[in-house]
């Protein structure tokens, strides 16, 4: 069931889903964000295992519980002694609702954009007209390993010069070597893609990422920020 | 707008220009998540906003301001920053919403100062740098009432007094204090686009050297 939902859904509706959520979690009062919040989760969970790995981060939970614990030690009056410390119950309430806003923001980034693929991104540029954008992110994609290998090189050959007797001398020069070579590297691929016929300037036909279940989807979106929006809890 | 090395910076992107956009933006892309991902590790994000958004919104600039002299073109920087946050967003850390915003606001900027300035002056660099490393200043506040919603001015105001009481200083000398912050982050930016402009020119020569 899960698989058939996710097969069916393209990138548009992880964009649509990210600008509803923060559209909604800033439009939203307080006690509402508890049901978007699990509308958010719902939709984590459809989307598989990796869209909601946050939740199994310490480091998130240590930002959501940090907001809790700083509120209530900064914001208020401290009118809750806690052994030796004095929390403030106001603070508390108020980092509680803070933490929700930000697990319902960090959230909806893991479970929309932060789940789609490369191909998903280039893809989505393409079908809105901007294929010299997707092109650009693919040849980026490709060459994070080449620069790793030219920033490696770099910095062995100045190393071996002695280069470090003179730092500042050295960054420019690893800088400038870094720069110069990545670019080299970038005209080779340029040579590369003419040679193969590749216009980022002409739309070739059949790249289409929209789909119906799309369209069913975003209504669905609006129907329920409606719902959330207007329902009195 | 006028013309640049020949080529009309109003007229559709040749190949080149894309290849040198995805070469900026994987050059910004990679120094956020190698250096900005070992900065974020050494110093929590928690404990330490200035040094690192410092660090690497001054190293971005740099990154871009060169490529800005390689591709003159209006929205070249923005496609820079853009592809820079994608592959920061696909990075092994996950999707960070705090330097994701950094990045594309940072561009943002640097495309306002270059989009009506063709050809791009000296002065034009150190303006465009200020500007987007000044966004850092206010790149915390933003966060905060984007991730965290309404209180957070009260957060400010109990640091500010809090702040003042620890220093033996009043509030309006914290309004100095973050005065200072600013022009420091200003005078980080005017000194990244003096780099920016210098190291354009050497990677420029370097280049036509080969030639």
């Amino acid at each position: 069931m899960k698989e058939r939902i996710r097969g069916r859904l393209g990138p548009v509706s992880k964009v649509s889903f990210l600008i509803w959520a923060l559209t909604l979690t800033a439009l939203l009062p307080d006690r509402q964000l508890v049901a978007l919040l699990a509308v958010v989760l719902a939709y984590g969970f459809l989307g598989g295992r990796k869209a909601l790995s946050p939740l199994l981060r310490v480091r998130f939970w240590v930002m959501i519980l940090s907001i809790v614990v700083l509120s209530s030690l900064l914001i208020g009056e401290a009118d809750w002694p806690l052994g030796s410390l004095r929390l403030s119950r106001s603070g508390l309430e108020l980092g509680g609702w803070m933490a929700l806003r930000a697990m319902c923001l960090t959230l909806a980034f893991s479970v929309s954009v932060g789940s789609m693929s490369p191909s998903d991104m280039i893809g989505l540029f393409e079908s809105m007209g901007l294929k010299g954008l997707g092109f650009a992110l693919g040849v980026a994609l490709n060459l994070l390993s080449v620069l790793g290998e030219i920033i490696e090189t770099t910095y062995h050959t100045l190393r071996l010069r002695g280069g470090f007797r003179r730092p500042w001398t050295t960054v420019r020069l690893l800088l400038v070597t870094v720069i110069s070579n990545a670019l080299r590297y970038g005209d080779d691929v340029v040579v590369a893609a003419s040679a193969r016929g590749f216009d980022p300037a002409t739309r070739q036909g059949g790249v289409s990422v929209l789909r119906r279940a799309d369209g069913v989807f975003a209504m669905g979106l609006l129907g329920l920020g409606g719902l959330l929006l207007f329902w009195p809890l | 707008m006028t013309k640049d090395d020949g080529v009309d910076v109003r007229a559709g992107y040749a190949l080149r220009d894309w290849v040198y956009v995805a070469v900026f933006g994987a050059l910004w892309g990679a120094a956020e998540m190698t250096a900005g991902a070992y900065l974020h590790v050494l110093f929590p994000p928690m404990a330490d906003t200035f040094l690192v958004g410092l660090t690497m919104a001054g190293l971005g600039a740099i990154i871009v301001m060169v490529g800005r002299q390689f591709v003159s073109r209006g929205g070249a920087v923005l496609s820079m920053g853009i592809i820079a946050a994608l592959l920061k967003a696909l990075s092994l850390g996950g999707m960070k919403l705090g330097p994701m915003v950094a990045i594309f606001a940072e561009a943002l900027l640097v495309e306002i100062v270059f989009l009506p300035t063709e050809p791009a002056l000296h002065h034009h660099y150190i303006l465009a740098g200020s500007l987007a490393v000044s966004w850092n200043f206010f790149h915390k506040f933003v966060m905060m009432r984007i991730l965290f919603g309404k209180g957070i001015e009260e957060v400010y105001e109990k640091m500010i007094v809090d702040g003042g009481s620890v220093l033996g200083l009043d509030v309006n000398q914290a309004v100095m204090i973050i005065v200072a912050l600013f022009l420091v982050r200003v005078a980080v930016g005017a000194v990244a686009g003096q780099l920016a402009w210098v190291l354009g020119g050497a990677v420029k020569r370097r280049l036509a050297g080969d030639a």
